[in-house]
């Protein structure tokens, strides 16, 4: 049926009915949000393997150790803030009665995120993305999009969620 | 009278979505008196021909209060209430677009 209006609007064209906002909202999506939490379990293996290594220089050892947590602090927030973005601005009440379990899972993000921040511990950082992969789940049925689980293709190469478009 | 219109936009996500059709009938009209809940159609000084949902009616002032589904919408909670003779239409059937 939706076929044949849109082909009726494309002969007659049919006025339009704003749905209007104020910004061009509707575009939300968790993958910034899972890319930064596998950048945070990608930093921890950096750090171990770094840890493993007998420096030339202690300097160089230093360095390369602050930068690793430098941006595993960074995405752990930054994946923090996008779950919180789609979370407080895109879900609704309905979404939440369809979705009970989401603020649980959000505020488990939240915590694993802090965890991640606070340590080293790649547990607790793999903990971080499969909260976010099942936000992501969520967040697509809720578009009535479905979603596929597949092997990130860079490392550390876990399996993540993807819309299946 | 009844209307075909496009939808626009995302404030009525996601039950509404921008690409979707509606069917509405013009108001008033015997047979569809708005109620609270409806999803209406409505012309607006500043913005043009919007769709929201009603959310309250004031009988004895003649207004209603709309709303989109999301923060960003731009309704009542920007622009207050609407005199219910700005009304053009209410929809009768929803035809989504291939989610």
């Amino acid at each position: 049926m939706y076929n044949i209006i849109a082909k009726l609007d494309s002969l007659v064209r049919f006025d339009h009915a704003k749905a209007h906002c104020d910004v061009p909202c509707g575009i939300y999506d968790p993958s910034t949000a899972q890319i930064a939490a596998l950048t945070v379990v990608r930093m921890v293996d950096l750090m171990n393997d770094l840890e493993g290594q007998t420096p030339q220089k202690k300097v160089d050892f230093h360095n390369s150790m602050s930068r690793y947590i430098a941006v595993k602090e960074e995405h752990a927030e930054k994946a923090k803030r996008e779950i919180r973005v789609i979370w407080g601005d895109y879900i609704k009440a309905q979404h939440l009665e369809k979705f009970p379990q989401l603020n649980g899972i959000v505020h488990s993000i939240m915590q694993f995120g802090s965890t991640s921040r606070q340590t080293a511990d790649r547990e607790s950082a793999v903990k971080f993305v499969d909260a976010i992969n099942e936000f992501a789940d969520i967040f697509w049925q809720t578009k009535s999009i479905a979603t596929k689980k597949a092997q990130a293709p860079y490392a550390p190469a876990l399996e993540m969620v993807y819309p299946d478009l | 009278m009844i209307r075909f219109l496009k939808v626009t936009g995302d404030s009525l996500a996601p039950e509404y979505l921008a690409g979707d059709f509606v069917l509405t009938v013009k108001i008033p009209c015997i047979s569809f008196k708005v109620r609270v809940g409806d999803i209406v159609v409505f012309e607006h000084p500043l913005h043009g021909t919007l769709i929201k949902r009603v959310q309250s009616i004031d009988s004895i002032k003649g207004t209603a209060i709309v709303l989109g589904a999301n923060e960003s919408s731009i309704d009542s909670r920007n622009f207050g209430p609407i005199r219910l003779s700005s009304f053009t239409g209410k929809v009768i059937y929803h035809f989504p677009r291939p989610r």
